[in-house]
């Protein structure tokens, strides 16, 4: 049985090319078949749903919306529900992740889309949020409004499944049309989010469409791209970089691309009763959807002079990232995958007081360094590189050079620390301090590399505060 | 000869007992040209031979015998050759591999280091006598196919001009051992010499005299697209062949290898069956060949005394035949250096040989998260 991806309103589906793509091991592959959109398609279906927006969504008020997600990420979140079997089921085969792993995320991961998180979202953005209603008194005088854009456009990663909804509630919440192209990594999650809205809310049906084109066809590309008042880019640094040379000079584009985070454990955590916890928790992070998301650590620096040694807290992570491949065994690799694990690791293993640990299968490596402090990417896929340093205050400076790329840090330290780290971290660029354990998972109304997700979306018109005095001259009451 | 260490840290002193072990040294260099030149030794002879260059370079290579050890290997329990572990060529970088000191080497060949950190992986050759045998005995078999000499132009520099490129040095030996006085290197200081090529290949046609275009993959590229510019093409002799080596990958245009062959049928008359693909690397002594690329990918093979194994990078056992692995090999001839090693090359075994699938690296981070490659790629452009 064929999946197909994407969601089309305004296009006969029929009258479609569609490419099959397989995923999966042969004995148990899915047939995936993924809408060849030409640039004359996608420019219908962004006109289409930027007249469906502008007729329906911008009349309702963000409370409506709110509800409308919160019923769409409800019926997401029963176990029943038939789309949420099909994530269950498929996104495993098509991703290549632990069953067990992607049910989990998913559930952990829709939560932060109910009502209450979506209104955490909301204020973390606008104090108020009736500013997307109407007219509200701003701080310095004067009213503003806030307008999000007729059509966002997105494309959209494979990396993390689920990872689309973020930029489509966003959009939403502004009372955008949307239109994303989804990955041939993940081609389907989108398309289905987008079926739930519709048959909950119908008045959104229209407002939002889920397209693919063939990876290097600049044509639909230019087209979404000139059609789109605003853009989202997610991804590969190389890929944003064309998608920017296309764009055309008076639409927004807003990048999300490359970032690297890593983890820090003072010497405070490293007593024997929390150590090993400890450990676990880095372990999680290592091996949470295959450090394929930007907020994965990529090293753990471990400061000495606690109880237990930084070698034996990298024994500890090691005996950890085993445990995890029991619970949730690591995605299968591909050719290239295999070899980047092991070419990291041999470069590893020519360090000078370099240590390599990892299981005979080479399902997940840890390379602990007394000596080499550089700050170095892993080699992806649950390998990890543990750097042994006196005191976590030379980590600023280890990391400082990488300013542009840093992202999340994840630490295990006292409040007091914690806070002076927090500090000089944002300095170099740093923009998410989370516990260990928690880095994967980032909570409702995060500031998505350092950025503001819904205000970055909008446009305020402001009525100057002197126009409001003006007018009333010209009341038909006035004395 | 140039030697990348001004002041000389990487010097090995000599060993103890110089005398035997120079004993052991001339006995391996000339048991490997008999084994060379003989044809068809058994897998016994193989595997003696395989394990007694293990033995010596474990002896006299520090860095060897400390890379093997973390490996839980030594070559008292090492019984097979393909027990031998692959050292990755990443450690041609960093490791001092050579079993003679660094001021005995007459050659150095180095790699790109258009890779990580721009470190080059080097090899010093004690000496080029087993490298040339390696060399001569297999290009006589697997591109002049029988003929003694042929009319020859090489596309690519001169050692001269690249004394540290073994694919220099293994052209300019094809043209002094195989090319007859005609022969000439087309690659001057200013790039290309397209006047002169022509006159080669117009003199070809006239005398009817069997023509050999040997160079690296993207200089035939660059030959097509200015032959194609001045719309030029030419029907080069019956029993003319070609000889590309290096592929398209980082180059300015990757062609299609279908394509690519095409165009040299189209271009210069010369049928695919007689285009010839050399895979060759800076860390092997040894050439691997295809029967022509009439048939896209090609099956490559070497000569009796180098072996491939298709191998899971990280585990280093065998992948079953027919699957795709990273092939490691292991090259008797590289005998002062290491003979097994692990590439970054992809391919899959077959009955005559292996497919080559091109570079098993490059992995990509699907999303935001990045690989080791486009990280130092972003840092260096941050």
């Amino acid at each position: 049985m064929a999946e197909r991806a994407g969601y089309l309103p305004g296009l006969d589906a029929d009258a479609l090319q569609w490419e099959a793509h397989n995923y999966g091991p042969r004995e148990a592959s899915l047939l995936v078949l993924l809408p060849v959109l030409k640039g004359e398609q996608i420019t219908t279906v962004t006109q289409y749903v930027r007249s469906q927006a502008c007729a329906r969504l911008k009349a309702l008020p963000v409370g409506q919306i709110v509800d409308a997600i919160d019923l769409a990420v409800a019926r997401l979140l029963d176990r029943q529900d038939p789309y949420r079997r099909k994530m269950d089921n498929l996104l495993p085969v098509i991703t290549g992740y632990d069953r067990e792993m992607v049910r989990l995320g998913l559930t952990g991961y829709l939560k932060t889309f109910r009502k209450p998180e979506l209104q955490r979202f909301l204020v973390e953005d606008f104090t108020n949020p009736s500013i997307l209603d109407d007219f509200q008194p701003l701080a310095k005088g004067g009213f503003g409004r806030a307008f999000g854009p007729d059509v966002l456009g997105h494309i959209w990663a494979g990396n993390v499944p689920g990872l689309p909804l973020w930029s489509l509630a966003a959009g939403l919440l502004v009372k955008a049309g949307n239109v994303g192209k989804v990955s041939s990594a993940e081609p389907l999650f989108a398309g289905w989010f987008a079926q739930v809205l519709a048959e909950v809310e119908p008045d959104l049906a229209d407002c939002l469409a889920v397209v693919w084109w063939r990876g290097g066809d600049a044509e639909p590309e230019t087209a979404l791209l000139h059609q789109a008042d605003l853009v989202l880019g997610y991804g590969r640094n190389e890929s944003l970089a064309a998608i920017q040379s296309r764009m055309p000079i008076t639409t927004r584009f807003l990048a999300y691309g490359h970032k690297v985070s890593f983890a820090l454990v003072s010497a405070a955590a490293l007593d024997p009763s929390r150590a090993v916890a400890t450990a676990r928790l880095a372990a999680y992070d290592v091996a949470r959807y295959d450090q394929q998301g930007c907020y994965a650590p990529h090293v753990v620096f471990v400061e000495r002079g606690g109880a237990v040694s930084p070698e034996t807290f990298a024994h500890y992570v090691a005996h950890g990232l085993a445990a995890l491949e029991r619970k949730f065994p690591r995605g299968l690799l591909s050719m290239a995958e295999t070899s980047g694990v092991a070419a990291w690791r041999h470069s590893e293993e020519m360090t000078a007081g370099g240590q390599v640990f990892g299981d005979e299968a080479g399902a997940w490596t840890v390379s602990y360094q007394a000596e080499d402090t550089a700050f170095r990417p892993s080699g992806l896929n649950r390998t990890i590189r543990i750097v042994a340093v006196d005191t976590l205050a030379v980590v600023p400076t280890i990391v400082a050079p990488f300013k542009a790329l840093l992202q999340t840090v994840g630490i295990a330290a006292p409040p007091k620390e914690l806070f002076a780290l927090a500090a000089a971290l944002g300095e170099v660029g740093v923009t998410r301090i989370a516990a260990l354990g928690d880095m994967t998972t980032p909570e409702a109304g995060w500031h998505h590399d350092g950025r503001f997700n819904l205000q970055d979306l909008v446009e305020i018109t402001e009525i100057d505060g002197r126009a409001e005095a003006a007018s009333d001259r010209l009341a038909p009451y006035v004395d | 000869m140039p030697i990348d260490d001004p002041l000389n840290l990487n010097r090995v002193m000599p060993a103890e007992g110089m005398g035997i072990a120079h004993m052991e040294y001339n006995a391996i260099v000339a048991d490997l040209l008999d084994f060379i030149a003989v044809d068809g030794p058994d897998e016994a002879a193989f595997n003696r031979m395989a394990l007694r260059l293990f033995a010596y370079q474990f002896e006299n290579n520090k860095p060897f015998a400390k890379f093997i050890r973390a490996r839980g290997k030594t070559p008292r329990t090492v019984q097979s050759w393909t027990d031998i572990p692959a050292v990755p060529i990443n450690a041609f970088k960093t490791l001092d591999l050579t079993c003679c000191p660094h001021v005995d080497a007459v050659a150095v060949f180095m790699t790109s280091g258009t890779t990580l950190g721009g470190l080059r992986g080097k090899s010093y050759h004690s000496t080029l006598e087993v490298y040339d045998a390696s060399m001569s005995r297999n290009f006589a078999k697997r591109f002049m196919v029988g003929r003694e000499q042929m009319d020859m132009g090489i596309l690519f520099p001169t050692t001269a001009m690249m004394p540290n490129s073994s694919l220099a040095h293994y052209l300019s030996l094809a043209v002094q051992t195989f090319g007859t006085s005609g022969s000439a290197h087309l690659i001057g200081d200013d790039g290309i010499d397209f006047e002169r090529l022509m006159a080669h290949l117009t003199r070809a046609e006239e005398t009817g005299q069997p023509y050999g275009l040997l160079g690296a993959s993207f200089s035939l590229v660059h030959v097509l697209d200015e032959l194609q510019r001045r719309g030029q093409t030419v029907r080069l002799p019956k029993g003319s062949r070609i000889l590309d080596t290096g592929g398209f990958k980082g180059q300015s245009r990757e062609l299609d290898l279908d394509e690519f062959y095409d165009a040299l049928y189209h271009t210069f008359g010369v049928p695919r069956s007689h285009c010839i693909n050399m895979y060759g690397m800076t860390e092997l002594s040894t050439q691997f060949y295809d029967d022509g690329n009439a048939v896209c990918p090609s099956v490559k093979s070497g000569p009796h005394w180098i072996r491939t194994r298709v191998v899971n990078p990280l585990t280093g056992a065998a992948v079953a035949k027919g699957k795709a692995g990273v092939l490691a090999h292991t090259d008797l001839a590289h005998f002062n250096i290491v003979t097994t090693i692990l590439t970054e090359d992809a391919g899959i075994e077959t009955d005559y040989g292996f497919l080559l699938l091109g570079r098993a690296t490059g992995a990509e981070a699907q999303g935001c998260s990045m690989a080791v490659d486009e990280f130092l790629k972003a840092a260096g452009a941050a």
